[in-house]
């Protein structure tokens, strides 16, 4: 049996038309969902934020105060700064972490670095060396 | 010494030279082309190379029953080519796919997640057509995966509902995943317009590493819960992009994208080529597949490039529609090709990073497409 008979009685129509139709609902609904990622990462981020606003609206009733938190990104940038370090052993060489955080595709490395040494999250150790300071990163 | 010249008879009777038919010629002119086209013209050289090699260990005329061929039940090869016929190969290769692959820019632009399923309609198609030719279900739906230019998928599906065809699939699919500089571009330029050729695409946002990190769970769950069949290509796909992304697990995303992915590979190769026995390949279905290998390529392409340019048509800021031809999961062959179609119009024009996103959606959607047909033609 050959041609459009040969489809119809394999159900050939069915099966594609369906085919077509589920691979366009997953990456559709996949794309839909990535597309929302990072807004709902953001709002995740900002939990705490949004909670003290939310509780000062309800008891006060007065137009809500905004602060905007700075510190979010830092912290962010901390925790996957604090796992290269953990995969590097302290005390550790300023130069290895960066080429790690490269290696890694953490968002630029450089500035992140040079944050964290500022905020003391990274100190040096005397002997050429530099130790992450987790007082610090608790604090932050 | 008539002894000695019956021993002499007796060796010369089992030597491949006494034992080769033209079958055997044609099919080691095949592998030598392979070799040459992976050496020389460097066209996917990992795979060219290898199923070369394998095409002609395959068809070296061996005296059945010593256990050398690779059909013969206690051969090295039939043992190693297990992996091939059970699906093992496949997954692992998707293992080590995952643990290269930047989902960046399909994250950072999810819409061209749609041009990876836009070019999947080469795979449907093609299976209608390979129905209308004569062919069973079965082999309809392993001949219509070739259209979703993944050789691992090809041989993944195949292996499941026709494994007696894994030799034609596997050697079409690779083979034109070799010619997809060739098959591509006119293709292309045929379905667009200079002016939509010159189209430059947006800058893409900075993606945060937590947001890639979270992707292959969501879309593993997502993926495989939608077709659970999909399981074993989309799990170790994603797994392996997991390792690779969660930091944590470095060492074992280096070995998925180094060890693990070269020695599958090379067993893959080797096996598939082997599978091409002249007296199991060269038969007119073989044909049949490779013309039908090449129109779903043909039309996997040509869903793409037009399915981008009706995106256009509702798109403010409008894509570039030769990024459609990258759907087709040739990774990253067919992202490169949009680069430098692209670049022959405008040389200041880079479309590579924006051709990964369908690019890598396009193994995605194979892999979704494959596990659908398996679950509708398993039983």
């Amino acid at each position: 049996m050959t041609g459009i008979e040969a489809i119809t009685a394999h159900n050939g129509w069915a099966i594609s038309v369906v085919g077509v139709t589920i691979v366009f609902t997953g990456l559709t609904t996949l794309a839909l969902i990535i597309a929302q990622l990072h807004k709902v990462l953001d709002l995740w981020d900002q939990r705490s934020q949004l909670w003290q606003n939310f509780k000062n609206r309800t008891a006060t009733q007065t137009a809500p105060t905004y602060e905007i938190n700075l510190n979010q990104d830092i912290n962010e940038a901390a925790r996957q700064f604090k796992m290269v370090v953990d995969r590097l052993g302290q005390p550790f060489a300023l130069p290895k972490l960066l080429e790690f955080a490269e290696n890694c595709g953490l968002y630029r490395p450089c500035s992140t670095l040079n944050i964290l040494l500022q905020e003391k999250m990274i100190t040096p150790d005397g002997k050429g060396y530099y130790l992450w300071t987790t007082d610090k990163e608790s604090e932050a | 010494m008539e002894k000695i010249l019956d021993l002499y008879l007796l060796f010369m009777n089992n030597t491949g030279f006494f034992m080769a038919d033209s079958r055997y010629i044609i099919m080691i002119i095949i592998g030598l082309i392979f070799i040459y086209l992976g050496i020389a013209k460097q066209y996917e050289p990992l795979l060219l190379v290898p199923i070369g090699f394998g095409i002609l260990m395959g068809n070296i005329p061996v005296f059945k029953g010593l256990g050398l061929a690779i059909y013969e039940d206690n051969s090295v090869l039939h043992y190693l080519y297990f992996g091939v016929r059970a699906g093992i190969y496949p997954p692992l290769i998707f293992l080590g796919i995952g643990a290269m692959t930047d989902f960046s820019t399909l994250l950072a632009r999810p819409v061209l997640m749609l041009l990876g399923a836009a070019a999947q309609m080469g795979i449907f198609l093609t299976f209608l057509g390979a129905l209308a030719m004569g062919f069973e279900p079965k082999e309809a739906a392993s001949i219509g995966i070739i259209g979703g230019a993944d050789g691992p998928t090809a041989i993944f599906l195949t292996a499941k509902l026709a494994p007696y065809l894994i030799g034609p699939i596997a050697v079409a699919a690779y083979s034109y995943m070799a010619l997809v500089p060739v098959i591509q571009p006119p293709i292309m330029k045929l379905l667009t317009t200079r002016k939509e050729r010159l189209i430059r695409m947006e800058e893409p946002r900075t993606v945060s590493k937590r947001e890639k990190i979270i992707f292959p769970i969501v879309a593993f769950l997502l993926c495989c819960f939608l077709a659970p069949a999909a399981l074993p290509l989309l799990g170790l796909l994603f797994f392996g992009n997991l390792l690779k992304e969660c930091v944590v697990t470095e060492r074992l995303a280096q070995a998925a994208r180094t060890a693990i992915i070269d020695s599958v590979t090379i067993l893959l190769g080797i096996t598939v080529g082997a599978s091409t026995q002249a007296d199991y390949f060269l038969t007119f279905n073989s044909v049949k597949i490779f013309v039908m290998g090449a129109l779903a390529f043909g039309v996997a392409t040509a869903s793409g490039v037009i399915f981008a340019k009706i995106m256009n048509l509702f798109l403010k800021t409008k894509i570039n529609p030769l990024l459609g031809a990258a759907g087709v999961s040739a990774v990253p062959d067919s992202a490169r090709v949009v680069q430098h179609v692209g670049q022959q119009e405008d040389p200041t024009n880079f479309l590579l990073m924006h051709a990964m996103a369908p690019n890598v959606a396009g193994v995605i959607g194979s892999a979704i497409g494959a596990g659908i047909l398996w679950s509708f033609l398993v039983h």
